[in-house]
């Protein structure tokens, strides 16, 4: 306690308060927060940001090579692809279709994850079991092969790779809320909420889900970085974002056909996807050894 | 024991059932005709068709369909491909063995590899050392499988010309395909030069089998790392240590075997994530596994293909998700199957 | 403490690691045979079925031989398994005079009891001639080349004289007979096998196990992945180099190239543009050019409407650059296409009308049509890359952006490449990104194939334009051997084109063949498929 302070009792850091202490406390934390909220603002913000139209083709500057390199030129940071379209713009809006895209399936899978697995956890007996062992064991089919099978029935498009993704990562989430509220069923708080009258909704409302939004966020992570890499998985095999529409994974896959001229159009998009899932993959880190070090202490 | 070895065998079978049904489901569901979903024929002409359905029985109701559906699996006539017109059974017979070698040989370096280094970092928690290798396990985690195979291609066969980029095996090398698994056939070939083959199909091996194994090897690492230092935090090893017990026998008595426990189900999710990454690894390396085979059949519109082909893999990532999950319920049966380990 | 110290666990990946890098080039092990990486799988064994490059490269001059053939310098024609021929002075009357020392594969399937003869010249041209053959209905009936020209309905009657003579009779004067039958797809199957097959109940295996004479003997096959050839060991003009022949099947272009660059391809087929100049830069890679006859071109389906109108065609026109699609698709090594025929052809008309780029008259042109601002169509792009259009997809992209500029809504289209043949067969599109490469010097095969009413059926008129008044042009023009007749008429054929504008023509492109240095006698086949017969690897 580096200050003495008078009124020590009646300061009562929020237990996010705390968690953000924790979390601010290990510097590549902070650094992969920062790079994630610089993807975070590419992927609102792409349209203000871009020097070009993402979609225009200059066929008189053709596999421009990036600026630092001898044979660049300053007005295509990243170098054209062999389209003449600029590679920083490109690549800009892919941060945006492939985060944004990540962040929704992310976001409607935990919705559906978590509303089943909280039935699932509250139910019991011979329904909960079956219900438990086949979603462990739908679990474990591939998002790939999910995937295939959606693309086969509705045909190649990123909406399809998406809903694709979404029924993947929904058995997580499932299985998480349901182990989660389990474990707290059994709580006395919850026994004493019961016992003043409250119905399963209320309980779940009032009772279980505050407590449950920290494992949701280090689980939503681990399924965002999850989302990107299929989404752009599925972009690179073709099976998802359909050209023009800049997908990181369909930029690097269009790259690979330039690629003995042009390395950059491999590189870049490729440094680009990595450096979204490490930063998304060091914040949830981060987050998970705060949460760890305040429950701890 | 008999007990658990009853509900696993019912929910296997039910597993089974419900991934044959959805296969079913997908006969109406692709864009084609049923009959040509089901069956990879395209008849000539009506009566070719009218016989067709009436073989199949696709004019009965739904649950007879399935039923004789159930009955043509299991006697092993799954169809034939669309494209080829061979039969998939063969096709799918000659492709999963391919990845089941390439995934197997990936496991046993991620094994091999992460669990020791997992230790070693686990151990000294909090060092330098555990602080460069578990940034690293964190930054190769975080590489996507297409990107690090195609600087693997580009860096070792490209730039050094060391290692081959194509397929299990130099094709002027003819080896009648038996089992389907490369080194047994190499050994069951006559009139080869034993030697050279297996030096040819294990430095094909090598790209594949590194790229597929470098991210789940880090994703093991961090795990193992994880439970180490939660078991190393547990009163027991402070009273074993109070007890006296060197740092080996409190290792190998104690900790390796309470730390390895709770991340068995973790590996057999990460089996599951690599045959994912096998799957799009193969279509970089010309590999003739199923998620080469698979991806062909989606880009070439085979739905026959296609419905086999989602059977045969989820039964296998099924099979061996049950059989590690049953596995572990036997040595352990304290646990709660899945119960959760964080990283 | 004492864990395990790093230094064990060290020495433990490095183990891992360390196997099988020894610093030995990869490429320098492998001499006993020739792997050539191809793009896509054949449709068929057997090239009277189908017209792709690809089924032609992979099956017509490996596994077959033809009467005649064209040298691939002079594009003469010259004796094959015909030693010599000669023309009545009708010139409805050929005769043939065949080798005798020609010998069909002997294969685990099929060994031949007798060599090369007469019955099997007659059994060839009389399974895509007669209808009611017994082959001609096996494997699907279609033999797209011939049907396209003309062919089986032009031949009267062929006929054995002796065992080494043959003679076809046509019913009219045609002045490219002889060209097509020297073509890729006229090849010479065995009529004993045939006879075998049939014997056995399963005659449609004469397509995919086939039997021919030529220099290598079909071995197997997997789809998506190798067809692997053996040498013949008798074959009339020596046995080949190599002791196997594989086909590499390997979509990607530059997954190709890198098979070339590790040596674990001798010679790719079609090396992309962007890598060029790559490949001229490495010591250890060659890469051959020569002026193709062939032709890119953008076709649109002339029975659905709009496109069924000619100012609508015209229009579209109108509205791209084809400089620039030159330009930014072929990087130059092509040029510009008026007409149908490449300048290396003796009916090249250079002064052609052609569209130009005007996007205004355009918009007007579709106002004047009734198609609204806003408007959707479909282009289909070819899947692999072609002499005569190396990136359709890129080309489609820039149309794309063109045809925005007119208000036109564009959605690509592209299949495998299996999957585009059969659908475009079937009519599915609106328009086209393809070409056609010559499988002979002579004009007809641009004119013919292309655009007659004949080639709609057969698969080759991908706009599938009919106009009577056309197709008596190209009547007329085979019927005289005045080669100044004939190029008149072409020059009307040209004009027609001009104002129907079924198709835009927009390149010819010169053709590619990247190989290692080691090989020797690698060359250029301007009149279709590869030819690897004579292909030798040098050892040092």
């Amino acid at each position: 306690m580096s200050r003495f302070s008078l009124y020590e009792d009646e300061i009562h850091p929020s237990p996010w308060h705390h968690t953000w202490r924790e979390f601010k406390s290990s510097h590549v934390a902070l650094l992969g927060l920062a790079i994630l909220l610089l993807y975070v603002f590419f992927a609102f913000f792409a349209p203000l940001v871009t020097p070009y139209d993402p979609l225009f083709q200059n066929t008189e500057a053709i596999l421009v090579a990036p600026s630092w390199h001898p044979n660049g030129s300053i007005s295509h940071l990243f170098g054209t692809d062999a389209l003449g379209r600029d590679l920083f713009s490109r690549i800009m809006y892919g941060c945006r279709v492939t985060f944004g895209t990540s962040l929704l399936v992310v976001i409607i899978a935990m919705a559906v994850g978590v509303s089943i697995g909280t039935i699932a956890g509250m139910l019991s007996g011979v329904r909960s079991s079956v219900v438990n062992h086949l979603l462990d064991a739908l679990m474990a089919i591939p998002t790939l092969l999910i995937a295939i099978i959606i693309v086969g029935i509705l045909g190649s498009g990123l909406v399809n790779s998406m809903w694709a993704i979404t029924l993947a990562l929904i058995p997580q989430f499932v299985h998480h809320t349901r182990t989660f509220v389990r474990a707290e069923m059994k709580k006395d708080y919850i026994q004493a909420s019961t016992l003043d009258g409250a119905n399963r909704l209320q309980l779940f409302y009032y009772s279980i889900l505050p407590n449950m939004i920290e494992m949701l966020v280090v689980q939503g992570t681990l399924a965002l970085s999850i989302a990107v890499i299929d989404i752009s998985a599925l972009g690179f095999l073709n099976l998802g974002a359909q050209p023009p529409l800049p997908e990181l994974g369909a930029i690097l896959a269009a790259g690979l056909d330039v690629g003995y001229l042009s390395p950059w159009n491999i590189a870049i998009p490729g440094i680009a996807i990595f450096l979204m899932v490490l930063s998304i993959t060091i914040v949830g880190d981060g987050l998970r050894s705060a949460l760890r070090k305040r429950v701890n202490r | 024991m008999i007990n658990i070895l009853l509900r696993y065998t019912i929910l296997f079978t039910l597993t089974l059932l419900a991934l044959s049904a959805l296969s079913f489901t997908l006969i109406y569901l692709f864009p084609a005709e049923p009959i040509i979903n089901l069956t990879g024929i395209t008849p000539q002409n009506d009566i070719q068709h009218d016989a067709l359905i009436r073989q199949y029985r696709l004019d009965s109701a739904y649950l007879i369909q399935f039923w004789h559906y159930l009955e043509q699996l299991f006697s092993g006539n799954w169809g034939y491909s669309l494209l080829s017109g061979q039969p998939l059974k063969d096709e799918v017979l000659t492709a999963l063995p391919a990845t089941v070698e390439l995934s197997a040989y990936a496991m046993l370096i991620v094994l091999v590899v992460g669990i020791p280094i997992g230790c070693y970092s686990g151990l000294r928690a909090y060092t330098n050392a555990d602080f460069t290798i578990n940034s690293l396990s964190v930054t190769v985690y975080s590489v996507p499988v297409f990107w690090l195979a195609v600087l693997f291609i580009l860096t070792f066969s490209l730039q050094f010309g060391w290692l081959p980029l194509s397929g299990r095996l130099n094709l002027l090398f003819d080896i009648p395909n038996q089992t389907g698994f490369l080194f047994i056939d190499i050994l069951l070939a006559e009139d080869v030069d034993t030697a050279v083959v297996i030096r040819d199909a294990f430095l094909h091996l090598i790209l594949p089998t590194l790229s597929i194994a470098c991210i789940s090897t880090a994703a093991i690492i961090r795990v193992t790392r994880r439970s180490i230092i939660d078991v190393l935090n547990q009163p027991y090893i402070t009273a074993a240590k109070a007890r006296g017990l060197s740092n080996r026998q409190i290792f190998f008595r104690h900790v390796l075997r309470n730390a390895l426990l709770p991340i068995l189900p973790l590996m057999a999710m990460q089996i599951t994530t690599l045959i994912t990454n096998a799957m799009i690894v193969e279509t970089l390396f010309s590999w003739p596994g199923i998620g080469n085979w698979l991806i062909q059949a989606i880009y070439q519109r085979d739905y026959s293909a296609l419905r086999i082909g989602m059977l045969a893999v989820s039964t296998l990532v099924v099979i061996i998700t049950i059989a590690i999950d049953l596995f572990n319920r036997l040595i352990d049966p304290s646990r709660e199957k899945f119960e959760s380990v964080t990283i | 403490m004492s864990f395990p110290s790093a230094r064990q666990l060290l020495t433990v990946i490095c183990l891992f690691s360390l196997a099988g890098c020894s610093p030995q080039k990869y490429s320098e092990k492998f001499q006993e045979g020739l792997v050539y990486c191809s793009e896509s799988d054949p449709l068929s064994m057997n090239p009277q079925l189908d017209t792709s490059t690809t089924t032609a490269d992979a099956t017509a001059h490996q596994i077959y031989d033809r009467l005649l053939e064209f040298d691939t310098e002079s594009g003469r024609i010259q004796p094959s398994l015909a030693s010599q021929w000669s023309v009545s002075n009708d010139g409805l009357t050929y005769s043939f005079t065949l080798r005798t020392d020609v010998v069909f594969h002997s294969t685990p399937y099929f060994s031949p009891s007798r060599p090369f003869n007469a019955s099997d010249v007659v059994f060839s041209f009389n399974r895509w001639r007669l209808q009611d053959h017994p082959y001609h209905r096996i494997s699907g009936g279609y033999y797209p080349y011939f049907e396209s020209l003309g062919l089986a309905s032009n031949i009267a009657d062929i006929r054995q004289l002796s065992s080494n003579q043959v003679e076809v009779v046509l019913k009219e004067r045609d002045s490219s007979f002889l060209a097509n039958i020297a073509s890729d797809f006229s090849v010479i199957l065995s009529a004993e096998y045939a006879d075998f097959l049939m014997s056995m109940g399963t005659p449609e295996d004469l397509d995919e196990l086939p039997i021919g004479t030529g220099p290598y003997q079909y071995s197997s096959y997997k789809k998506d992945h190798y067809i692997r050839y053996l040498a013949n060991p008798s074959y009339w003009r020596g046995k080949p180099d190599g002791d196997a022949l594989i086909f590499d099947i390997t979509p990607k272009s530059s997954l190709r190239l890198a098979k070339l660059m590790t040596g674990e391809c001798d010679a790719i087929a079609f090396p992309a543009r962007v890598d060029h100049e790559i490949i001229r830069e490495r010591e250890d890679l060659v890469l051959a050019e020569k002026a193709g006859l062939n032709i890119g071109f953008w076709a649109f389906n002339t029975e659905r409407p709009p496109f069924d109108n000619p100012d609508v065609r015209k229009a579209l026109a109108y509205a791209i650059d084809k400089n620039t699609l030159i330009e930014a698709v072929y990087f130059d090594s092509a040029t510009r296409a008026r007409s149908l025929l490449p300048a290396a052809s003796w009916a090249y008309q250079s002064d052609a009308d052609d569209t130009g780029y005007n996007p205004v008259l355009a918009r007007k042109l579709l106002d004047n049509a009734g198609v609204p601002p806003g408007f959707t169509m479909n282009v289909w792009a070819i899947p692999v890359e072609r002499a005569y259009n190396p990136n359709a997809k890129k080309m489609a992209e820039l149309i794309q952006n063109y045809l925005a500029e007119v208000e036109i809504n564009v959605n690509i289209v592209s299949y495998d490449w299996t999957t585009f043949r059969r659908l475009l067969r079937e009519g599915n599109h609106d328009s086209v990104l393809i070409g056609w490469s010559a499988d002979n010097g002579d004009p007809d095969n641009f004119y013919r194939p292309l655009l007659s009413c004949d080639a709609i059926p057969s698969g080759t008129n991908r706009a599938r334009w009919c106009n009577p008044a056309y197709d008596d042009i190209l009547d007329r023009a085979i019927q005289t051997e005045d080669i100044e007749v004939r190029k008149a008429l072409y020059l009307q054929a040209n004009q027609l084109i001009f104002e129907k504008l079924p198709l835009v023509p927009i390149a010819h492109a010169y053709r590619y063949q990247a190989y290692r240095k080691e090989l020797n006698g690698m060359i250029i086949n301007p009149f279709g498929g590869v030819r690897l017969g004579g292909v030798t690897k040098s050892r040092d």
